[in-house]
């Protein structure tokens, strides 16, 4: 008997507790009342933003530089709203799940955080957005592009995160495409790195190939520490694919890219990579062997970006003497310029100069938002997808990383 | 009267399971012995099946061999390090994967200086000379101002302590260069002279990895000669014996200490050098993985044995590179490289069930005892 009471206590405990996670009490501050709760502002101190992406390590380039993003939009707004400063709280996700988590719960921890900006890591944001969303905080992911995170099956624990950035969807179709039409290849070997990232965007890929009548001759893994790829290709080679498809990070791309020339049978095999290259330091890495590389990305060209973008560059050159160093700044823009709206929109000020956000709402408020941004126009779906995407291949001509420039080195090709 | 000894019990004891024991099967034996016969029914059939396919031709099965005996190289001169420190300190000095880092960097900035002014491309000998004596200087000097004052205070502490100190160094070290040379990646050059094949066996062996299998094999020689023949070797052997009774004896400890460390730096420079001549890039955080698959080499092996690190190391890596192919491609299983570092680790642990003190541990840890 007590053994059943003690179980029956423990579900009612678990339940009360799931209960109180999903929907937290309803608050009501200074006349504004919301669902989830509600952040008070006092006059004269800042609101504040989060913000998670990668700052470190190799793949340190794809989140410097949305950080820059948001910095311009702030600066374009002179640094102020609704009488408040704009400040910026960024903490470094190290482009993986257990920084995700761990900068996700520094942010939620702070009760001022009004919105969260990042990341630019899929594998970082899929822990992170729901510890977030826990806390009642909204978060706009600006490059991480896995297709679960905005995906209609999503769990509720995601009901807070929406993007500025394309899905993998988009990309996966678009580079099946370009495979199969262009490079006129009909058997593939796909390798990720077990990222959610990698590991959907070739899933997707080779799926869309595959309905396209190209055979996927093996899906491969590595892992993003691996520095002996010899092995896996050597068997690769045994399967003569016509192009192998490995859309990974930097470090493990980079090795791929200088032992796949050196593997017997593999030497004239493109391999093609994705967005998690576009940066200078891909370069550093494989050096000489870069030069005719191809990695598929979303057109930055100014013909495809939104009307604001070549100002934007410039602003951007202006404030950090260098052209953009990787290719979701604007993505990050128009997720500061999203926030700032969402915010604007439903932020009530009180007589004493106090500011009320109702938390709830600010979610419903940004998904609700259209704009024309600069990396084009913005506009959310039910499931936060807000941007969209428009192919391109690009194919680095230079081994030494001074050159980097996106548009010269690497240099659009495709379309 | 000695009392027995459990360490002494019949020979064989953890091969076959005497009758008179089977009363005393417990459900952990169960367990255990499933587990023997499901790695060896992995083992046995995917070979059989993977030999069967015949996926792979002569050539490339050489090739896998020489790719494990390439990284395999590198794990053993790593795992050499963990070893003696650990025969003479019994301590287990997490820093040494980045010791190995300091060298890897130290020979990057002197071999592009040569790549840029041609010296690596005119005379590859001297430069590789240069490069070395830089690499070993760097990561020795820290090996032993690491232990001067990192170690020596811990020396006489019980506990976890000095773990707990040899994890900081380790961060220590990553951290501060990564703050002193930034956190991308760089690349080794890349001479063409090391890409020229060799043929060994009738199969091609592009040079560079033959020269690093090389240069691991006469370093491990020289290692062995030093401790087995040289007056400090006998030292060093006399303390990870019996420190007190060694330095009864009139032997120097902290001297020994010292000169342990600086054998483990040189290695550790040499194994950078190596490693980042075949896999190029070098960062601050390249030294903890092969750091931690050198120091399971060195368990596997038998830690605190010389050669015992050696076999351990190049265990490791010929099963790293033949073991997916030969193992998993056999029964089935897709994507097999992806379980690399599982096959690894799971015959690591399936040698150190039938033998816990590693492959080569058994005599030492017997005399310690």
């Amino acid at each position: 008997m007590t053994f059943i009471k003690t179980w029956a206590f423990a579900t009612l405990a678990v339940a009360a507790l799931a209960g109180t996670s999903a929907a937290q009490a309803a608050e009501t501050k200074g006349g504004v009342t919301d669902d989830i709760g509600v952040l008070a502002i006092p006059k004269g101190a800042p609101i504040q933003f989060g913000g998670y992406w990668v700052m470190s390590g190799a793949d340190s380039a794809l989140g410097i530089d949305a950080k820059r993003g948001v910095e311009i939009a702030f600066k374009d707004h002179g640094g102020m709203l609704l009488g408040h400063p704009l400040k910026l709280n960024v903490e470094d996700d190290l482009c993986n799940a257990e920084g995700g988590q761990t900068a996700a719960t520094k942010l939620a921890a702070n009760p001022n955080t009004a919105i969260v900006l990042g990341s630019a890591c899929s594998s970082a944001a899929t822990p992170a957005a729901p510890i977030l969303w826990k806390a009642g905080i909204s978060d706009i992911g600006t490059a991480d592009t896995a297709p679960s995170l905005t995906a209609p099956d999503r769990k509720p624990e995601y009901d807070g995160f929406m993007r500025t950035c394309y899905s993998d969807i988009d990309q996966g179709a678009a580079d099946s495409k370009y495979l199969y039409d262009v490079l006129k290849a009909r058997k593939v070997v796909t390798i990720h790195d077990g990222s959610p990232y990698a590991q959907q965007l070739a899933l997707v890929m080779a799926d869309n190939f595959k309905k396209m009548g190209g055979t996927v001759l093996s899906v491969e893994a590595v892992a993003p520490t691996d520095v002996d790829m010899h092995p896996v290709l050597t068997r690769i080679a045994t399967e003569k694919p016509d192009v192998i498809y490995a859309p990974i990070f930097v470090a493990a791309g980079a090795q791929l890219l200088r032992q796949s020339k050196e593997i017997p049978g593999l030497e004239k095999v493109p391999l093609i990579g994705s967005s998690g290259q576009m940066a200078p330091d891909m370069i550093e890495a494989a050096r000489a062997s870069i030069v005719g590389y191809r990695i598929t990305y979303p057109d930055l060209s100014p013909e495809a970006m939104g009307k604001g973008y070549p100002k934007f560059v410039e602003d951007y050159k202006k404030a950090y003497g260098e052209a953009p160093i990787s290719g979701y700044h604007a993505n990050a823009y128009d997720a500061a310029e999203l926030a700032m709206k969402g915010i604007e929109k439903v932020a009530k000020t009180d007589a004493s100069g106090t500011t009320y956000i109702g938390r709830k709402a600010l979610r419903d408020a940004l998904r609700a938002t259209t704009f024309e941004g600069v990396s084009g126009p913005i506009k959310c779906d039910a499931y936060g997808e807000c941007a969209q995407f428009k192919p391109a291949v690009y194919e680095f001509t230079n081994g030494d990383p001074k050159t980097y420039k996106i548009g010269d080195n690497p240099k659009k090709i495709w379309p | 009267m000695r009392r027995p000894n459990p360490e002494d019990a019949p020979a064989g004891r953890t091969w076959i399971p005497r009758l008179s024991s089977l009363a005393r099967f417990t459900f952990v034996d169960v367990i255990l012995w499933a587990l023997r016969i499901g790695v060896v029914f992995v083992v046995v059939g995917g070979t059989i099946g993977t030999l069967l396919k015949g996926r792979y031709d002569a050539a490339q099965w050489f090739d896998f061999l020489v790719f494990g005996l390439t990284i395999g190289s590198v794990y053993a001169l790593i795992a050499l390090g963990y070893t003696m420190v650990y025969g003479v300190l019994r301590l287990i000095n997490f820093a040494h994967g980045d010791i190995m880092m300091t060298g890897a960097f130290a020979g990057y900035y002197v071999a592009s200086e040569f790549a840029e002014d041609g010296l690596l491309d005119r005379s590859p000998v001297l430069a590789m000379v240069v490069i070395l004596t830089a690499a070993v200087a760097v990561s020795t000097t820290i090996a032993v101002l690491t232990e001067r004052i990192a170690y020596r205070p811990f020396r006489h502490v019980r506990g976890f302590a000095p773990l707990i100190c040899a994890i900081g160094v380790s961060f220590f070290l990553e951290q501060t260069f990564r703050g002193a040379l930034g956190a991308s990646i760089r690349a080794y050059p890349d001479p063409k002279w090391q890409h020229a094949m060799i043929k060994v066996f009738g199969f091609g062996v592009p040079r560079v990895e033959a020269l690093v299998v090389v240069a691991a094999i006469v370093s491990m020689i020289v290692l062995y000669l030093v401790v087995q023949r040289t007056r400090m070797g006998t030292a060093m052997r006399a303390v990870s014996e019996d420190t007190d009774a060694a330095a009864m004896m009139g032997i120097d400890v902290n001297k020994v200490v010292v000169f342990t460390f600086a054998l483990g730096g040189i290695m550790a420079g040499i194994a950078g050098v190596c490693y980042a001549f075949v896999f190029k890039q070098v960062y601050f955080f390249m030294g903890f993985t092969p750091g931690i698959k050198a120091f399971g080499a060195a368990v596997l092996g038998g830690i605190g044995s010389v050669p015992g690190a050696m076999l351990g190391g190049f265990f490791l890596g010929l099963v790293e590179s033949i073991g997916p192919a030969l193992f998993l491609d056999g029964i089935g299983i897709t994507a097999p490289y992806q379980l690399r570092d599982l096959i690894a680790f799971t015959l690591l642990i399936m040698v150190l069930i039938f033998r816990p003190y590693g492959i080569l541990g058994e005599r030492m840890a017997k005399k310690r005892a």
